[in-house]
């Protein structure tokens, strides 16, 4: 840091005012992690309302020589909003602005704003932004925008890039732009469908017009039971292959549903292996059709149990079961660690038996919930996170769960984002060459290295230059 | 220069084809895999020819013309496909045309859902142009569809982006990046795709209205008007697009029945927000359209003189008027893509991590870049 941090901090209280501006002990250790596994530290929180003074912000920071790092209301799990070195963090959850324009389905929208509250905000125009994470009664749009979030009906609808038209970021050099627009296809390269997912690495996003949807004027839930993991997953592929993509097709395994059961009591099936929770949405005329074709896939695939919500309020039981599960864990452990991984959906089985074969080996109980059409998949390991061999062995099973996603012809994250938790298994899925171009990209947006530093890109990806290796023992 | 054709004969077994429609240039080849590429575009950065991508030429009449040393066709990238259907995924090399990929994946009543209009289009002319199919109103926009892209950079470097699943996010989205960057950043070699079943159903239904006709129907696949009207089309279960063509009462086909491109002396797409649509139908003179309503995309054949009046109404409007063919002398005097965007110097930044040289198309994309 240039200077001390007095005077960053009085700095900072210049531009968003002394209600706006957090630096005491308690405060800087609050903020100084998320809702995963990692800490960091914060130099001071700042808490702006306009893009103009998140410009400043930046500014200042970079004359105090100090990196920034924005963060929503914290939920995200992979240290995305963690700084790992002091850093200024902005918080947007003041930039909850909903500027709504119905006639075009769309919204410019706060980054600070609650992903729930948007969808509630633009019900009485018939219209909802439809990625849906598990945690949106808390999360933010922003938040939502840096990890390119997903949630149980981003399988029919795809995730937050594909709802994202435009967005307003501010950028290392404290300039405000403007990448996209209400318009489709802005002329020139796609700069706003890579802010999305660059977890605030490229700049600080200060505004995004959302596209919305038309609420579906039909909705069919069900809730179907097997006695074989196997079978579920036969139904996931033979609904698809019937040419149904259903709005969601959610899968959990036994010992989530008897924890999910004990918790929320929706009379789940517990003697099931899995159940899968379906959900087709459309027109009036052809929703019985499509949950039909399901039904019967999930009978001729062993079902032994076809449950089909009654009405609206049986329909939110179900899927309060199915979003419960962090409540439910919290009654087995003290502590879990969810994990985020994508396959192809067809290699559903394998590599659940490989998860049980892992948690039986390693002595750990885990619980699964799947986005099993999209092969999207959230293993989660129940512990007690005072027990330090546990803590080792939930990290190691963690790495090997990477490890046969990645064999299966996965990859590292399908809704959570990189972070700081699996920076350093890019090179993983990603060749020296594909780091050193995303590097690159990186320092075209970002070339001081001002944002959200450390994040996503493991420490030494810019290490070629024209295609040539550079040769070994160079210092670079 | 005659020291570079050699050398490059050398490289690429000297083999010359040849290009209807392609502008004239020192070497056409047609490289056969990612790797060639990548020795080529070495080549072409330490020496500074100017390369421009060609798959079937649909696409090339955008943006700034091009004066190549080396045109690299993607004719000999067409035999790759790996499609996986039950994952609703399929790879395939730059070079496969649209109607050889429907061959493919229509056997399982699979679709991409690109462009209708000419399956002769490659796939990677397809995501280098970043033009869409008019059902981009219920699957959105063909950048939606592109999970991974291989490609190889300006400087030579051979890249991945994206992984072959359809939820990711792991990087950053280069593939969303390559798609309509009309081969400024990189040539691309193979593309992972998603896609969808085709639904049960189909057919085209006319109609009056189009706010009207968004009324009654639930999302449906595209809502075009002509200048012969409206068409809805509708597509689900049997159930489903009986009971919306009956509400719309307009006349009825059977499948989708895709108007024809609009033929002028220009041709010129043109892009507003949604409600800007029929305003701006109003605002075309007698020539053919085909206009987007719910997408906010118009495709019209017009007059030389109209491209300044429509573009500025567009451009107040924030939208933008593309000039994708004029008569020479036209499309000189015009700047084929209108007002820049505001992210220009970030754009030529991001050109230049990519293609450091500026080697790849120079002066295709807005602005000069």
């Amino acid at each position: 840091m240039v200077g001390s941090l007095d005077a960053l901090v009085a700095e900072m209280t210049s531009i968003v005012g002394v209600d706006a501006v957090r630096a005491g002990e308690l405060d800087r250790h609050l903020f100084g992690k998320d809702a995963g596994v990692t800490r960091g530290e914060v130099s001071v929180v700042v808490l702006p309302k306009t893009a103009r003074q998140v410009a400043a912000v930046v500014r200042a920071a970079v004359s105090h020589g100090v990196a920034v790092v924005p963060r929503g209301a914290g939920t995200g799990l992979s240290g995305g909003a963690v700084p790992e070195s002091p850093a200024v963090l902005i918080v947007t959850t003041r930039m909850n602005q909903i500027d709504l324009d119905a006639g075009n389905h769309q919204a410019w929208v706060g980054p600070g704003v609650i992903n729930l509250d948007l969808s509630d905000h633009t019900d009485q125009f018939g219209l909802y932004f439809a990625p849906d994470p598990s945690s949106q009664a808390a999360c933010t749009i922003g938040g939502n925008v840096a990890n390119n979030s997903g949630g149980p009906h981003c399988l029919a609808e795809g995730s937050t890039v594909n709802h994202i038209l435009a967005v307003e970021f501010v950028t290392a050099d404290g300039d405000i732009v403007v990448a996209g627009s209400g318009a489709p296809d802005p002329i020139g390269l796609d700069l706003r469908g890579v802010m999305v997912g660059s977890e605030g690495t490229l700049g600080v996003v200060t505004r995004v017009l959302v596209k919305l949807l038309p609420k579906p004027p039909a909705i069919r839930t069900l809730l179907l039971a097997f006695p074989e993991v196997a079978g579920a997953a036969a139904t996931v592929s033979g609904v698809i292959a019937a040419g149904v993509v259903p709005a969601a097709l959610e899968m959990m395994d036994r010992p989530l549903i008897r924890a999910v059961e004990n918790f929320v009591h929706a009379d789940l099936p517990v003697d099931a292996a899995a159940v899968l929770l379906a959900e087709v949405a459309g027109h009036e005329a052809g929703v019985d059709a499509e949950a039909e074709l399901i039904a019967q896939t999930a009978t001729e695939n062993g079902a032994f149990q076809v449950r089909r919500a009654a009405d609206a309020e049986e329909r939110e039981l179900l899927w309060k079961a199915r979003k419960s599960a962090f409540g439910a864990i919290a009654q087995i452990a003290p502590d879990y660690y969810l994990h985020d991984t994508v396959i192809p959906r067809t290699k559903l089985v394998e590599v659940l038996d490989q998860i049980y074969e892992i948690a039986t080996r390693r002595n750990l109980l885990v619980l699964n919930t799947i986005h099993a059409g999209d092969g999207n998949l959230h293993p989660k390991f129940a512990f007690d996170g005072s027990d330090p061999e546990a803590v080792a062995q939930v990290k190691a099973a963690a790495d090997e769960i990477v490890e046969i996603s990645i064999a299966a012809g996965g990859t590292l994250s399908g809704e959570h984002g990189i972070g700081l938790e699996k920076r350093d298994l890019m090179h993983l899925v990603f060749s020296p060459v594909d780091l050193d171009a995303q590097a690159r990209l990186r320092e075209a947006f970002d070339p001081i290295g001002v944002m959200n530093p450390a994040k996503v890109l493991p420490a030494g990806s810019r290490c070629f230059d024209f295609g040539r290796p550079i040769p070994e023992g160079t210092w670079v | 220069m005659t020291g570079l054709r050699s050398t490059l004969g050398k490289l690429f077994g000297g083999s010359k084809i040849e290009i209807d429609g392609a502008p004239s240039a020192e070497l056409v080849v047609a490289p056969d895999s990612a790797d060639q590429i990548a020795r080529l575009l070495d080549f072409a950065s330490e020496h500074r020819l100017t390369v421009l991508p060609w798959g079937a030429g649909v696409h090339q009449g955008f943006g700034g013309r091009i004066e190549p040393d080396v045109i690299v066709s993607s004719s000999n990238l067409a035999g790759a496909v790996e499609w996986n259907p039950d994952d609703l995924t399929v790879v395939v090399g730059s070079g496969i045309t649209l109607g050889g990929l429907d061959e493919v994946i229509g056997a399982r009543r699979q679709s991409a859902v690109l462009p209708e209009a000419d399956l002769s289009a490659t796939i990677g002319g397809v995501v280098a142009a970043g033009v869409s199919g008019w059902r981009r109103l219920r699957y959105g926009p063909t950048r939606d569809r592109v999970l991974q892209g291989q490609f190889v950079t300006g400087d030579g470097r051979m890249v991945t982006g994206g992984a072959r699943v359809v939820k990711n996010v792991t990087g950053y989205d280069i593939p969303r990046l390559l798609t309509g960057s009309f081969g400024s950043l990189g040539i691309i070699t193979s593309v992972c795709l998603k896609l969808w079943p085709e639904p049960e159903a189909a057919a085209t239904v006319t109609a009056d209205d189009p706010e009207r006709a968004a009324a009654v129907t639930y999302r449906p696949q595209a809502v075009l008007e002509t200048g012969d009207g409206v068409s809805v089309f509708l597509a689900g279960t049997s159930a489903e697009v009986e009971a919306q063509a009956t509400a719309l009462a307009g006349e009825v086909a059977e499948g989708f029945v895709w108007p024809e491109p609009p033929i002028g002396t220009c041709a010129v797409r043109m892009r507003v927000s949604p409600v800007d649509v029929s305003p701006l139908v109003a605002q075309i003179g007698t020539g053919p359209f085909v206009a987007a309503h719910g997408v906010g995309e118009i495709l019209a054949g017009i007059e030389s003189d109209e491209i300044e009046p429509l573009r500025e109404w567009a451009e107040v409007r924030g939208g933008t008027l593309v000039v994708e063919r004029a008569p020479d002398d036209v499309y000189e005097a015009i700047d084929p893509w209108g007002a820049s965007p505001s992210t220009l110097d970030l754009q030529r930044k991001v050109k230049a991590a990519f293609d450091p040289l500026g080697v790849l198309v120079p002066g295709r994309l807005p602005g000069g870049i």
